[in-house]
């Protein structure tokens, strides 16, 4: 499954370039020190942090997306900052259950 | 049960939870920052000598070592405060615009920002530590293109520690 399947089977809104990056699992946090230390290369992140410094910690760890939950927005620059690394941004207005349920079910582990 | 075996030479090891504590001296208003394994953070106020040290911020963060699996040295990085990318510098300046110019060569600038010693003394880090660390982050990018680049604090970061340039969690409940 890439980021792109995820984006339309689970109707997040896309906020930059989103590629056919492929989705290796799921990490959950809100805190950057916990995904340097945690989240896997490929995972999708999903988060309510909208700091710049977790786009310094998805490039870091190379997850193949952020998903923003409780509908987060993120400033401009972040947004700049995520297309300048590659990273796609999403958005929802569910909660991070919600969507972790929701990932779950597309067969994300 | 046997241990699962890591797809790559370094691993992250010894992750441990705590606090980057940010402080300034009363007098001449010097700051410094440290790491502490507290299970709460340390915010009392106490003399060292004539000074005066009080708290400034706190933020959650974590230590670790990184373990080369090919030679079994661990290497610690308890000096290291944090890293900060280029992207949450202010725009303009040495970092962001040095940073700014590799990213179109999709190689992602980061500076290792160190604490002070006990003595008040401010060490970089090793070169060998950060030819580690960039090592343990490069082989585990998918895309052959990507790159990261962790640099030594040339730049005199440490002092921008509160401003949450750094990839620690500091505010974390202001969600700002």
């Amino acid at each position: 499954m890439t980021i792109k399947d995820l984006a339309e089977k689970l109707h997040l809104k896309t906020l930059n370039s989103v590629a056919d990056r492929p989705v290796t699992g799921v990490y959950i946090s809100d805190m950057v020190s916990d995904v340097i230390a945690n989240a896997k290369p490929g995972n999708v992140l999903v988060t309510v942090q909208v700091h710049n410094n977790v786009i310094a910690a998805a490039n870091l760890v190379d997850v193949s997306g952020i998903i923003l939950t409780r509908g987060r927005k993120p400033a401009d620059d972040m947004v700049a900052l995520a297309e300048k690394a590659g990273i796609p941004v999403l958005l929802t207005d569910l909660n991070s259950w919600q969507v972790a349920s929701m990932l779950f079910e597309a067969g994300l582990r | 049960m046997e241990a699962e075996r890591s797809a790559y030479r370094y691993d992250m090891v010894n992750v441990r939870p705590g606090y980057i504590v940010v402080e300034h001296e009363v007098q001449s208003k010097a700051m410094r920052a440290y790491f502490s394994p507290d299970p709460v953070a340390p915010i009392e106020e106490y003399r060292e000598g004539n000074r005066t040290w009080k708290h400034t911020a706190t933020a959650q963060s974590i230590r670790f070592s990184i373990r080369d699996a090919r030679t079994g040295e661990v290497a610690s990085f308890d000096e290291l405060l944090g890293l900060a990318f280029y992207g949450s510098c202010p725009k303009g300046s040495e970092v962001w615009e040095i940073g700014d110019l590799a990213q179109e060569h999709k190689v992602s600038i980061y500076v290792a920002v160190t604490g002070e010693a006990a003595d008040g003394t401010r060490g970089g880090l090793a070169v060998e530590k950060l030819r580690v660390l960039n090592r343990y982050f490069n082989e585990r990018l998918r895309d052959r293109e990507k790159k990261i680049l962790i640099l030594p604090d040339r730049f005199g970061l440490y002092r921008e520690f509160s401003h949450g340039h750094i990839m620690v969690d500091l505010g974390l409940t202001a969600m700002d």
